[in-house]
């Protein structure tokens, strides 16, 4: 072995080894509990039983659950969709040189400093009918005439809904500073004589954004959709606290659904089956990165 | 550049010594755990209080910690599943913390004890709260606050209404509440005349009715679910009609984040079917301007009785624990009536023993009169199976919250509905 | 007062930082952008104004939107509630602890990562990767057995390790995607033409260009840390080591509404205190950090 993969072992073993025993090990406790018959008020833990696709079959025998999948694609990219492009302009505004920047900055960044737990609180608050202050000033306005139901509200519009709609809004607001970090990191990263060779060229404010920004943005764009998207899929703290994914299943999403299998049902071999359709699911967004990725590494 | 650098390294050094360094001392004092009730910043004080008179007593050091709430659930599943366990503690969900733990974790029996510590056992206490701390003829511990609930309503808007006194039966709580419904000009209800309950699980607001109507849910021995019955038709079609035939109960009552004190307390809902005691103390702690706009009574009766919910929850050891015998000290000298009485005031619950409802602190307001009425139609909500947490846990996909959300919320076909959980209640007896 | 004028100011000089936009361009922008700060603000301003209320106030419907009486006595009851300053000093440590020790071991596996090809790197990348693909709360039990088998529950370094762990997957896949967009290879080419070893050549020449990125995912894991409440409540148990946010998990009450909103949300003003100053001066040296690597470049 040479100097430099003695080298690059080195580098990556202890970030290895702790992702080994805190992420690859429960993972894989996951997975194999998935293909068990684990019940904890049956009481047989010391004799545990192989039963093949069993929970598989289950779960996906149920219309609710299938609902439920199809939801959380739609929450996750409505939630990415729009906390990236929100991202992408908030970015560039604290990206330029201005009085006052870091006030600003610290403002927008200001979710990140508020538990999800406490934030989705304050936004159940802020979006339960009657309390709602933004139902008070809507009607005080005259723009509507009744409440609005943010979280209650059961009808629907194709697969969207305004609870929907409401969840993914506070989604956004949790995800935002995020975003705008790492997207800003990026933007820092782009050589000013690109933009100024753009500016000799007569280059718009948008043209700019399309020839310069994106392009130079690639990278580190795809490793936060990427990451966005997988932590989308499995996301559960403010769907389970905001509605528990109702009304009427409306804002049910799969991490919401395993974790109610597991901890209100004691049924901890459907919700490790339904992590792995969350699994099979974060597998193909995996997947397609590298793909990109190997594409991007042979240019 | 380099100050920074090392400062970054100063700080990774050090903390890893601290880390090498920080493995916690083993201490000798007895572990006990309790969450919060009642006004939280009395409740930590008068606990350590008690236990600073326990440690006088007997020269027992006790550590006492708060489990919150948010993560009670958790905490005490791991516990059960050999998660580190207290001694000691403040616990609820007797069955199925039993049944997930075996004969290796969690809650553990004090059959051995009883006779000595407890000789008096059936005589100082409510049989029904008794009913939270035995469990397959074991004895678990000792039921220390009760949980009642009675009705609550607005007697301003009733007397506006020219209605006098609280509804006595179920026809009059629907003629009351119409009456006490008050729509804008745009049909928006500005006051709902009625709510179920006011606890957060909304299934806890289900079992009076069904009990008022005469049903029981599960037959005693915990193996029959016994719900597909005339009982729980009478009890879902009241609740229903409503909601819907009599538009006086608001239509996202079910839903999470529903909160009805903010809208009683302002004016936006008149009667509670089944509400919790500590409403009283925390009507009286935070709203001292609504003196007199407000009043409990005792359940309107149903078809066949007035049962109204009750439920306990119990200072218990852990299985594992070295300190048994000091926790049943412990035990035995909380549950004295004096220091029931201590607890029941600082948590704002109603006591498990006759001899502390009896006390001065429990007349000395209209409202606690009542609630020690409400404790003579008290039915206990434990049920015999440790399957029973798992078949009322409150949110979608639960068994009795989908029973109830199809036939209330969405009016679906009530036989079909009940028929199929009772299949799912069976099923989910048949687990254990 | 000043700070006031330099936010209202703030966006309009920020677009006129280009040189060709018209004004229409940038009345819509500024529209777009006041929309956005009143939806980020909104629950920021509802926490603050609520923490100065009585509680009576706070449950006003309709809502009363300023204090009628602005009190600091939701502040004093919090204190008296939970110990605040001892829990943060707690959240301070562990949170600090492992968002150093989690960006300096992912900045290490990120660069060789980014960098060189080695038998097994891509493997190592793919199961970096797979960590992310399960959602947290199937992570629950196997965590605290674990944590419970090495003997590190209720202790802070178990925090930290379940910290350090949760986050390096994260902070590895961005700093890798940082390292290949802003640090030019040109950089440690030259450096190992001097003599530099693999290693000093990182430690030199390669981390100080990429202190924004380290800076960012050093702020990432510490809000991570910062603020979780399901670990730190399963895993510490003992009342002086509890964190802020376990703190605060203290105001709920059986049914999940604290009987002192006003006092509930006072504590939370002043958990998001620390990481808010601290974000206020990071923020600063986070950019000055990259023009200045750009300027010696």
């Amino acid at each position: 072995m040479n100097e430099k993969n003695i080298f690059c072992y080195l580098m990556v073993a202890p970030a290895l080894l702790v992702t080994a025993l805190l992420g690859i090990y429960p993972m894989l406790a996951s997975m194999v509990m998935s293909f068990q018959s684990y019940d904890l008020l049956a009481g047989q833990r010391d004799t545990i039983e192989w039963v093949g696709f069993e929970n598989y079959r289950t779960i996906l025998a149920d219309d609710r659950f299938l609902q439920t999948i199809s939801q959380t694609v739609i929450f996750t990219i409505l939630a990415v969709g729009i906390v990236v492009s929100m991202g992408l302009f908030l970015a560039q505004v604290v990206n330029a040189k201005f009085r006052g920047r870091a006030v600003v900055r610290t403002l927008i960044f200001s979710p990140w400093f508020v538990p999800p737990v406490v934030a989705s609180a304050i936004w159940m608050w802020l979006l339960q009918t009657e309390r709602s202050p933004i139902n008070a000033v809507l009607r005080d306005l005259g723009w509507t005439s009744g409440n609005i139901r943010f979280l209650t509200d059961p009808e629907t519009w194709g697969p969207f809904s305004i609870p929907m709609m409401s969840v993914v809004a506070v989604r956004v607001w949790n995800g935002l500073p995020f975003v705008i970090i790492f997207l800003l990191a990026g933007l820092q990263s782009i050589p000013k004589s690109l933009y100024e060779a753009a500016d000799m060229d007569g280059a718009g404010i948008l043209q700019k954004f399309r020839h310069v920004t994106l392009p130079m943005l690639r990278p580190v764009l795809m490793v936060l959709l990427a990451l966005l998207f997988m932590n989308g899929f499995g996301h559960f703290e403010m769907n389970y606290i905001m509605t528990q994914g109702g009304p009427r299943n409306l804002t049910n999403v799969l991490a919401v659904w395993s974790y109610q299998e597991g901890f209100a049902f004691f049924r901890f071999d459907n919700a490790a089956a339904a992590s792995g359709i969350i699994l099979a699911m974060t597998s193909v967004i995996c997947a397609i990165y590298l793909r990109l990725q190997y594409k991007d590494d042979l240019r | 550049m380099t100050i920074l650098r090392r400062t970054a390294l100063a700080v990774v050094l050090g903390s890893t010594a601290a880390i090498a360094a920080g493995s916690a001392t083993a201490q000798d004092a007895v572990e006990f755990w309790t969450m919060t009730y009642g006004d939280q910043l009395n409740w930590k004080g008068e606990v350590e209080a008690l236990i600073d008179g326990f440690t006088e007593e007997t020269g027992i050091e006790v550590r006492h910690e708060i489990v919150p709430w948010g993560s009670a659930f958790q905490t005490y599943l791991t516990v059960s599943q050999g998660g580190a366990a207290p001694d000691c503690a403040d616990m609820y969900w007797l069955h199925s913390f039993s049944a997930i733990g075996g004969d290796q974790h969690g809650p553990m029996p004090l059959n051995e004890y009883r006779d000595e510590y407890f000789p008096t056992l059936e005589e100082d206490f409510y049989a029904g709260a008794l009913q939270d701390v035995l469990w397959q003829d074991d004895f678990y511990g000792i039921p220390w606050r009760g949980d009642i609930r009675a009705f609550i309503y607005r007697t301003d808007f009733a007397e506006e209404a020219g209605i006098d006194g609280p509804p006595q039966t179920w026809d009059e709580i629907v003629e009351d509440a119409k009456a006490l419904t008050v729509r804008d000009e745009n049909g928006n209800v500005e006051r709902w005349g009625f709510a179920y309950g006011t606890a957060t699980n909304v299934v806890s607001w289900l079992l009076p009715y069904y009990w008022q109507a005469g049903g029981t849910m599960m037959t005693d021995d915990g193996q029959t679910a016994t719900i597909d019955n005339e009982a729980m038709r009478t009890a879902l079609t009241f609740m229903r009609d409503l909601m819907w035939e009599h538009q006086v109960v608001n239509p996202d009552s079910l839903e999470a984040g529903y909160d009805p004190q903010p809208l009683f307390v302002n004016g936006q809902l008149a009667m509670v079917g089944s509400a919790e005691q500590a409403w009283g103390v925390e009507l009286d702690r935070d709203y001292p301007q609504l003196e007199g706009q407000w009043a409990m009574a005792t359940s309107p009766a149903g078809p066949e009785n007035s049962d109204s919910f009750s439920g306990a929850g119990y200072f218990g050891v852990l299985r594992g624990s070295d300190h048994v015998e000091e926790c049943v000290q412990l035990i035995e000298y909380m549950s004295r009536d004096e220091n029931m009485l201590r607890l029941a005031q600082a948590a704002g619950t109603v006591s498990t023993k006759p001899e502390v409802m009896a006390s001065e602190f429990w007349s000395d307001r209209p409202w606690k009169i009542v609630v020690g009425e409400a404790l003579q139609d008290a039915h206990t909500s434990q049920h015999p199976a440790p399957a029973w947490s798992a078949i009322a846990t409150p949110e979608p996909g639960g068994i009795l919250y989908d029973l109830m959300y199809d036939v209330i919320v969405l009016q679906e076909d009530m036989d079909a509905s009940i028929a199929e959980a009772q299949e799912r209640m069976q099923a989910e007896l048949d687990r254990s | 007062m000043t700070a006031t004028a330099g936010l209202r100011r703030a966006p309009e000089i920020a677009v006129s930082a280009h040189r060709h936009i018209d004004l229409l361009t940038r009345i819509v922008i500024l529209m777009v952008l006041a929309l956005l700060l009143v939806f980020i603000l909104l629950p920021l301003f509802w926490m603050l104004k609520s923490s100065f209320q009585t509680n009576f106030e706070v449950q006003a419907i309709p809502p009363v939107w300023l204090p009628e009486n602005p009190s600091v006595e939701p502040y004093d009851l919090a204190g008296q509630l939970i110990p605040l300053w001892r829990y943060i000093a707690n959240s301070l440590y562990v949170s600090t602890a492992a968002a150093v020790i989690a960006a300096a071991l992912s900045a290490m596996a990120a660069y060789v990562l980014a960098r060189f090809r080695f038998p097994g790197a891509t493997l190592i990348l793919a199961l970096i990767l797979l960590t992310q693909l399960i959602p947290s709360v199937t992570r629950i039990f196997p965590v605290y057995f674990l944590i419970q088998d090495m003997g590190l529950l209720n202790t802070f370094s178990g925090m930290i390790f379940a910290y350090v762990g949760f986050s390096i997957p994260f902070a590895v896949l961005l700093l890798r995607g940082y390292f290949q967009t802003s640090c030019p290879p040109e950089l440690e080419e030259a450096a190992m033409m001097d003599g530099c070893t693999y290693f000093g050549a990182f430690w030199r020449v390669i981390l100080p260009v990429s202190l924004p990125g380290i800076a960012a995912v050093t702020v990432f894991t510490f809000l991570n840390a910062w603020n979780d409440f399901l670990w730190a409540s399963l895993l510490l148990s003992s009342g002086e080591m509890k964190t802020i946010q376990v703190g605060i998990g203290e105001f709920a009450t059986e049914s999940g509404v604290s009987n002192y909103q006003n006092a509930f949300m006072a504590a939370c003003v002043i958990s998001t205190l620390p990481a808010l100053i601290l974000f206020f001066f990071v923020q600063r040296w986070l950019v000055g950090g990259l023009t200045a690597g750009a300027v010696k470049t």
